[in-house]
């Protein structure tokens, strides 16, 4: 049952993918950076309950906390460029 | 059905090497890194890896991709195409040096082979007495602390050393001064992200002293811990200004402690040196676990106090220079 989550998961994770290398916007792309992230915490997640070691949940917890960052720094790096033209 | 989930996972691997090698367009090459780190992690997890997985949590998710766009800031987003012969020159170059690699492959051990050097050597000595010897269950953490302590000191030295280096190149002790106040219109915009990071950020405060004492029986210690708070003020800075992150942590006092940290660890060794032992030999603090134990926190204090600030100079440095 987890395993067949861990595949949906995944699924979407290829989705996504796609997403990010065919853009055409690069805001396309931090979205797709994003759910990324996020398919990530949840397969760490899944895996670990699949195999019943719950110490992966810190993993998951780790990316759950900083996957904002880098979507963050990108939209930052966008708008400075904006003002500065 | 693992072994599906790994096929799947390196073939997105592959695919996202073969496109960043296409894109000219360097913002998007630091997002598909961003990718390519969460890709490693998941397979990382997959193989039982979780240590190495975390490490790659703590410094992919976040930290790295800020700090090659703050890159980009300061070089230009595009990437300079060279002319057809330098990249038939590059062609013949990768080709031959990843056919050396392959080859070079060929000779290792099958994976996962129990008769490999790597399974036979000190491997089943610290599977089977690291507990009795060092006192902690996570084996990685006893390794990395205390059988090979020596090698650890020279990776905080090495992270410093990084710290050192951007500081040359980027302008060293003369800072701008303080005081770029921000237009009222910017602090309106961004009410939904200073609302989330305002939320955000304490959490993840609570979580790096988490990571940090609990490395002991799960996967983390100093390097993730301090990657995890450096992550955190890196944050505070994107979101409130580097301004304000500079009010809070001025660069001069991380710069201290960045170097007390590499002192901690040096110095933890010198005094079990004085105390008639072997260099970082825990056993002078104490026989058994209780001497591991006191060396442990020490090394572990001294990591986490350089990572913590050299990853938070680091991006206080590019975004003084590069105006983030």
């Amino acid at each position: 049952m987890l395993y067949a989550a861990a595949i949906a998961i995944f699924a979407t994770f290829a989705l996504a993918l796609i997403r990010a290398f065919a853009g055409p916007t690069v805001f396309d792309r931090v979205l797709a950076l994003n759910v990324i992230g996020t398919k990530t915490i949840l397969l760490i997640a899944v895996l670990g309950f699949a195999t019943d070691r719950y110490d992966f949940i810190d993993i998951a917890l780790v990316y759950a906390v900083l996957n904002l960052i880098g979507t963050v720094a990108v939209l930052r790096y966008l708008i400075g460029d904006k003002e500065s033209a | 059905m693992e072994s599906l989930l790994m096929i799947g996972l390196l073939a997105a691997l592959g695919a996202i090497a073969i496109t960043v090698a296409f894109m000219s367009d360097l913002l998007v090459v630091a997002m598909l890194s961003g990718i390519f780190s969460f890709t490693c992690c998941a397979l990382f997890v997959l193989f039982d890896a979780p240590d190495v997985a975390f490490t790659e949590a703590c410094v992919g998710a976040g930290v790295s991709t800020v700090l090659t766009i703050a890159a980009i800031r300061l070089v230009g987003r595009h990437e300079k195409r060279g002319g057809r012969r330098a990249s038939v020159v590059g062609l013949v170059v990768a080709t031959v040096c990843g056919l050396a690699l392959v080859y070079g492959t060929l000779e290792l051990p099958r994976f996962g082979d129990p008769a490999s050097p790597a399974s036979t050597h000190v491997a089943p000595h610290y599977i089977e007495e690291s507990k009795g010897e060092i006192g902690i269950p996570n084996i990685v953490t006893s390794v990395l602390g205390s059988y090979r302590g020596y090698d650890t000191m020279g990776e905080t030295v090495v992270v410093f050393t990084a710290a050192l280096g951007v500081l040359i190149l980027l302008g060293g002790a003369q800072s701008r001064p303080l005081g770029r106040g921000e237009a009222p219109a910017r602090r309106d915009r961004d009410v939904i992200l200073r609302t989330v990071a305002t939320l955000f950020i304490p959490m993840t405060l609570f979580l790096a002293p988490y990571v940090q004492f609990h490395g002991a029986y799960s996967p983390g210690g100093g390097f993730q811990a301090g990657a995890i708070l450096g992550g955190a003020l890196i944050l505070y800075g994107l979101v409130f200004g580097i301004d304000a992150l500079n009010k809070m942590v001025p660069e001069r006092i991380l710069r201290v402690i960045a170097a007390l940290g590499v002192l901690l660890y040096g110095g933890t060794g010198v005094v079990t040196m004085l105390m008639g032992h072997a260099f970082l030999d825990y056993y002078a603090f104490g026989a058994g676990p209780s001497g591991q134990a006191i060396g442990l926190t020490a090394i572990e204090l001294g990591v986490f106090m350089t990572v913590t600030c050299v990853m938070t100079l680091l991006f206080q440095r590019f975004a003084i220079r590069g105006v983030m």
